[in-house]
């Protein structure tokens, strides 16, 4: 991959002008691009050339195609080309593909910064002026080509399975399409997983669970082909196909972003600003599930009253889970982090909630999901307003409140477990010194409190047959029976109980609010302070400021 | 020689592993084409103040600057200066010694010609050009070591950080590291280098600084160190002529004895051994004395102290 190298054709006298000028600039195109490419990306892929893991994986694959082919083509015999065994065939070649491409990359990509980590090469590799979103773009691309290169290697199998017909060429297509997309999938959670622990054990136990979940995965993948291939098909024509596709490739773009930038920050320097652009990620995500709600909403699938709860629910679980890590990081902003905070009233007002820190964090979350609700009852009113219309769905008034009741619960229970979890991780940190894991660690155990302390009372209070299974006031804590009551109500209206948790649940976040806001304006008073005069120095030195730079009003 | 300002400067560092002070307080500071040595015996916190400035560990308190730069809070603009040679290898499975240094080129963002420049330049110092081709793993102990300091040179930093790079060399390889280092500080480098041994630094170093149990003892010119390490008493030997019988070295011990200024007398046979305190002039007159009370000094020695000894003087060899 030496770009130095001077290239031969040039000295070859090239017989035409024209040829030797395309030889020149493909040349000279190769070489900006061999420049361009990520250091780890290069390194790697001369390993992969040289190493014998490699090349027996690379070969057993190429042998199994080469088997299966033989096999098939032997018992389909002389009529391979009139009957329809393309489906038989094409399974067999998928499941060859598939276990390379859903098992052994991802577990690879997990491997690769662990293996890293042991050999100590990652320390060496960390101190150098490689980012850490190009440390993970590296490995991700190595990945990447190895996808390519078994995908290459069955390519022909691939075409081979068309010709012997009874099988479309969008199936072979999509059902390609999904296994690579899977892989790349998992192989981006195999490396946010890698950099989740450098200790031994931990490590172990991660990749027996990994694998487990990769050879799981593997079988779903082949359900997923003998679906497509036996079952469902699939039709291009068919509009809602598009639009599930649309959908699902939207939820797999955000969340593969938010997993990447997560694996970055995770290898990002402790006294880095390790959340914004994560914050950044789930907002959009957000975005894009309101979108994606407004468009079953008002779109060309009509009458869709299920997408409400169901974009109140998804949108409730998003925020709680983001809720959870971001209430974990640290109050402390270090001075590079205060270095770039805004100071401007528009961006203290608005961006202040994307600097890192706990209670920041917490805000962030349970104002969007708060902002979610809104949405929704503005849905609702606009619904009612047109009742009848033949603009929007067909609406029932006792939904609307269900809806509502269901989106208010949901909002105050995120707010008070996430409060209280956030007032406890404070109160730890004052006597020990403990990481980002302990606030899931403290959330699964306030739920386990909330729901099981409930249920026991409730189980040794109440007589045998005298409602001991039945839903009471007891269980208010209880987020998952007092929701799911609450959605079972659907038909009858609002009962008494789902009037009191209406009163009971939403004070109580409110009160935990309250309680947190001391610590939120702690963090929210934090100002910018200077860059050092050596930095600023040196920044004069690279770029001087431009004359009429006008600072920016969200500065 | 101390430029503007320091090159590599350690700010009352501290670095605690629960219970174990590991760097304990420690200040200093090293100048654009300065060699500096960091001498201490085992567990001593070498390589954890190295780590520090690596920026591959965090201070507990305190603050360490390359070129003005904080490692706390600018490791990018640190990184771009600093070369690290840690106490280990690191190398990769299936890549040979021009694919490493050039990945270590890359990821520093060096491109082009210059990339294929910078990477025969330090083949050509390190003298690993007649490897270029074998895969890093087969190299032997002192090859390796050589390939980490030209990883470490590879963007050619002004300051570099160097944990033990002469362990495990054989004489003619540590004299040739020896030679690097100072040929590299000639260009105008800033060199922290690490090692147990005084004297194997004191020639290349312009200055040094002791560490035990994560404390500075001592920090200045190997002469300050030997002078302020020199101990208030010198071991001296005596022997007088013709004295088989040993009954003048009595006499002189007894001489002795009545002095203040003489401990821990030891007559054996013709020689007479004690410790003296004071100055090299006390010494002197303390020999006229014996001349004027009649003894017959054929030799009078006070031996001279070693870094050795001016080590293990400083040092108290307590481990944590
Ligand atoms: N990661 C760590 N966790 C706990 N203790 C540590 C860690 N790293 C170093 N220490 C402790 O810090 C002290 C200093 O260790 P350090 O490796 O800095 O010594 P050193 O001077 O480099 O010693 P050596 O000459 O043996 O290399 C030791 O007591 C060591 O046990
Ligand atoms: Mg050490």
């Amino acid at each position: 991959m030496s770009t130095q190298a001077p290239s031969p054709t040039l000295e070859l006298a090239a017989p035409s002008g024209a040829v030797a000028r395309w030889w020149k600039t493909a040349d000279r195109a190769l070489a900006w691009a061999g420049e361009r490419l990520n250091p780890i990306l290069v390194k790697e892929t001369r390993q992969a050339l040289k190493s014998k893991q490699f090349m027996v994986t690379f070969g057993l694959l190429l042998a199994c195609g080469w088997i299966w082919s033989i096999i098939g083509v032997s018992s389909i015999g002389p009529g391979a080309w009139h009957g329809e065994s393309g489906p038989e065939m094409f399974m067999g070649y998928y499941c060859i593909l598939a276990f390379p491409l859903i098992v052994i990359v991802p577990f690879a990509a997990f491997r690769s910064l662990a293996g890293e980590q042991e050999d100590r090469t990652y320390e060496l590799m960390s101190i150098t002026t490689l980012g850490p979103r190009q440390i993970v773009r590296g490995k991700l691309g190595s990945s990447v080509m190895q996808m390519l290169i078994y995908l290459s290697a069955l390519s022909p199998c691939l075409a081979f399975t068309y010709m012997l017909r009874g099988l479309d060429f969008p199936t072979i297509l999509f059902s390609t399409l999904y296994v690579s997309l899977g892989s790349l999938a998992l192989s981006m959670v195999g490396l946010f997983l890698g950099t989740l622990t450098a200790e031994k054990h931990w490590q172990i136990m991660l990749s027996v669970a990994w694998i487990a979940g990769l050879l799981y995965a593997f079988g779903g993948s082949i359900a997923l082909a003998d679906e497509l291939i036996f079952g469902w098909g699939i039709d291009v024509l068919d509009a809602e196909f598009w639009q599930v596709n649309a959908a699902i490739f939207t939820a797999y773009v955000a969340y593969f972003v938010l997993i990447f930038y997560a694996a970055a920050s995770r290898i990002t320097f402790s006294t880095d600003n390790r959340s914004t652009r994560l914050r950044a990620v789930m907002f959009v995500q957000f975005a894009l599930a309101t979108a994606w709600m407004a468009w079953f909403w008002v779109g060309p699938v009509r009458g869709e009253d299920f997408a409400l709860p169901v974009y109140l629910m998804m949108v409730g679980i998003h925020w709680y889970a983001m809720g959870v890590f971001m209430t974990g990081e640290s109050p402390e902003l270090s001075l590079r982090v205060k270095r770039r905070l805004p100071q401007s009233f528009l961006g203290r007002g608005f961006l202040t909630w994307f600097n890192p820190g706990p209670g920041t964090g917490y805000v962030f979350a349970t104002v969007n999901l708060a902002a979610a609700v809104f949405v929704v009852l503005f849905a609702v009113v606009v619904a009612e307003s047109f009742h009848g219309g033949e603009f929007l769905p067909q609406w029932d008034s006792d939904h609307v409140e269900q809806t509502l009741a269901f989106g208010v619960l949901f909002l105050s229970y995120v707010v008070a477990y996430l409060g209280v979890g956030l007032l406890l991780v404070r109160m730890l940190r004052r006597a020990v010194r403990v990481g980002i894991a302990l606030a899931p660690i403290m959330q699964i155990l306030l739920l386990l409190i909330g729901c099981g302390v409930p249920w026991v009372v409730q189980m040794l209070t109440f007589p045998d047959e005298g409602g001991r299974w039945d839903y009471s006031l007891l269980q208010a804590p209880d987020p998952f029976w007092s929701l799911g009551y609450v959605v079972d109500d659907w038909q009858s209206g609002l009962s008494d109980d789902t009037g009191w948790l209406l009163v009971i649940v939403p004070l109580t976040a409110l009160l935990v609010f309250l309680l947190n806001l001391r610590g939120v304006a702690h963090e929210v008073r934090q100002v910018r302070i200077a860059k050092p005069k050596r930095v600023a120095e040196e920044d004069a030195e690279k770029l001087p400021p431009p004359e009429s730079a006008r600072p920016s009003p969200w500065d | 020689m101390p430029a503007s300002h320091p090159m590599i400067e350690l700010r009352n560092l501290h670095r605690y592993f629960d219970e174990t002070r590991a760097v304990d307080n420690v200040s200093f500071r090293v100048y654009a084409g300065q060699v500096f040595g960091y001498i201490g015996p085992n567990g001593a916190g070498k390589t954890t103040s190295m780590r520090i400035l690596a920026t591959l560990d965090l201070p507990t308190a305190g603050d360490a600057l390359i070129d003005g730069f904080s490692v706390v809070n600018d490791p990018d603009r640190v990184r771009y200066r600093l070369g690290f040679m840690p106490d280990y290898f690191g190398t990769y499975a299936n890549v040979n010694v021009r694919e490493y240094l050039d990945f270590f080129a890359r990821a520093y963002q060096i491109r082009g010609q210059r990339r294929h420049d910078a990477v025969e330049r330090v083949m050509g110092f390190t003298g690993l050009d007649v490897l270029a081709e074998k895969p890093t793993n087969g190299l032997s102990k002192g090859m390796k070591q050589r390939l980490c300091l030209g990883r470490s040179l590879i963007h050619d930093p002004a300051v570099l950080v160097l944990d033990e790079p002469a362990a495990g060399l054989d004489p003619r390889a540590r004299i040739e590291v020896r030679s690097m280092i100072r040929s590299l500080a000639n260009e105008g480098k800033a060199i922290l280098i690490s090692s147990h041994i005084l004297t194997e630094l004191a020639e290349v170093c312009d200055e040094v600084a002791i560490i035990e149990q994560g404390r500075l003892l001592a920090v200045g010119s190997v002469d300050e160190i030997r002078n302020q390490a020199r101990p208030p008493q010198n071991a001296v030997e005596v022997r007088l002529l013709d004295d088989v019988a040993g009954t003048g070295a009595a006499e002189l011990g007894r001489w002795l004895g009545d002095r203040s200024d003489v401990k821990e007398l030891n007559v054996n046979g013709d020689s007479v051994r004690f410790l003296h305190a004071g100055t090299p002039e006390d010494e002197a007159s303390l020999l006229r004395s014996m001349i004027e009370a009649g003894f017959r000094v054929i030799a009078f020695g006070s031996k001279d102290q070693t870094l050795e000894d001016v080590f293990m003087q400083v040092t108290e060899g307590r481990v944590q």
